[in-house]
């Protein structure tokens, strides 16, 4: 995937568009705008106003300070003022998608975490000889954790997960290099028990 | 993959942001800040009586009617549709491509392969094989060059990187027979229906 076209085309499946919270933000605003424009109108016809008219507005915000409930409307603005820093952190993070992209030559490749994690579970599966649900991979950018529960008496070296998983990765040829975490849950012996 | 303008995205989600946070900032500060309080009164009641001249400045015909208003209305129609341009902009465009690859002319004549046999080949191919529940193949223009989308979902368990040289192979295969290697995505994807499949094909 060396080609600038295909640069692109993986920069573009592993990163989000931001499409639904553009959409959002832009609908507030739409409906915001819509509103105070239908005000105006309202105001211009001589009609009852909707809700409040352009001038009781307006004399509303310039007695902003001495505005009652004070609480409410601190409330209002903190609000708006969250949703305001959602959207610019929404728009300058890079918004990665949970996926990772694997050398294939000429080819452009994007394999979704999930598939990793599943085809990862399974082949240790097949190494260790426990059953499937005994065994949890998750995958993320940078990290692939792997959490075995052998239960009580089956020997198990995390040494050894931790080589089989790793090379496995290897096979996969993913592009950004992960960390392989093991973890060995054993359940706690009662010792109590009679 | 589409052509959504993601640039324009980010930009106009920064510029709401931006316009949301700096409101919500400035209300908790005049709500809290007894100087900006005075300010703000102050400010408000000048720009009050000059927009209060202005609207008698700019009456139609000694009626209710002002110049100021109905350039308020058309502005904020102007803003409004401009907004709904950029949505419809920028809503799922899919820049679909015809793949067309001609052969060299020989005595028997030309060849001419176009995307659906590229495509029905390929997804024929791979839904026969076992690990994979679904296959789709589309054309799409990305800097006005034509490049091939395979997206595979594959059962769970399936080892990615049998199943994109596998992909790879094929891929190869086909240029081979269309005298044209087309530059080619290829997307391996889990979904629900994945996820609740079985992780073998039921033979019976």
């Amino acid at each position: 995937m060396s080609t600038p076209v295909l640069r692109r085309v993986i920069r573009r499946e592993t990163h989000s568009p931001r499409t639904v919270a553009m959409f959002v933000a832009v609908i507030l605003l739409i409906l915001a705008l819509a509103y105070i424009g239908l005000e105006i109108v309202l105001s211009l016809a001589a009609q009852p106003a909707l809700l409040v008219g352009p001038a009781a507005a307006g004399g509303w915000l310039i007695g902003l300070p001495t505005a009652q409930p004070a609480g409410l409307v601190i409330a209002g603005s903190v609000v708006l003022a969250l949703i305001g820093l959602i959207f610019i952190v929404l728009a300058v993070t890079p918004g990665r998608l949970s996926r990772h992209v694997l050398d294939a030559g000429g080819r452009a490749v994007v394999v979704d975490n999930g598939v990793i994690a599943s085809a990862l579970a399974q082949h240790l599966t097949e190494e260790t000889g426990l059953t499937r649900d005994s065994i949890t991979v998750g995958v993320g950018h940078r990290t692939v954790d792997v959490t075995v529960r052998p239960g009580i008496g089956i020997p198990l070296d995390k040494a050894d997960v931790q080589a089989a998983a790793e090379a496995e990765l290897q096979t996969y040829r993913l592009a950004r290099r992960v960390r392989t975490r093991v973890r060995i849950e054993r359940p706690a012996e009662k010792e109590d028990d009679l | 993959m589409n052509n959504t303008n993601r640039a324009l995205n980010r930009t106009l989600l920064l510029i709401i942001g931006l316009l949301f946070l700096a409101l919500g900032a400035l209300g908790i500060a005049i709500m809290s800040w007894p100087t900006l309080s005075d300010i703000w009164a102050a400010a408000g009641e000048n720009a009050r009586s000059w927009l209060d001249q202005a609207i008698a400045a700019t009456a139609i015909a000694g009626g209710g009617l002002s110049w100021i208003g109905i350039g308020a209305v058309v502005a904020i129609v102007v803003v409004i549709v401009l907004l709904i341009l950029a949505l419809t902009s920028i809503a799922g465009r899919r820049s679909k491509t015809v793949l067309r690859s001609t052969g060299a002319q020989n005595p028997l004549g030309r060849v001419t392969v176009n995307e659906s046999f590229v495509s029905d080949a390929v997804k024929n191919s791979l839904t026969t094989r076992d690990e994979v529940l679904s296959a789709q193949v589309t054309a799409n223009d990305v800097r006005r060059s034509p490049v091939l989308h395979v997206s595979v979902t594959p059962r769970q368990n399936t080892d990615p990187r049998e199943l994109v040289d596998h992909v790879d192979r094929l891929l190869a295969n086909l240029a081979v027979l269309t005298g044209r290697d087309t530059e080619t995505f290829v997307s391996v994807h889990t979904s629900l229906r994945a996820r609740l499949a079985h992780d073998q094909r039921r033979l019976s």
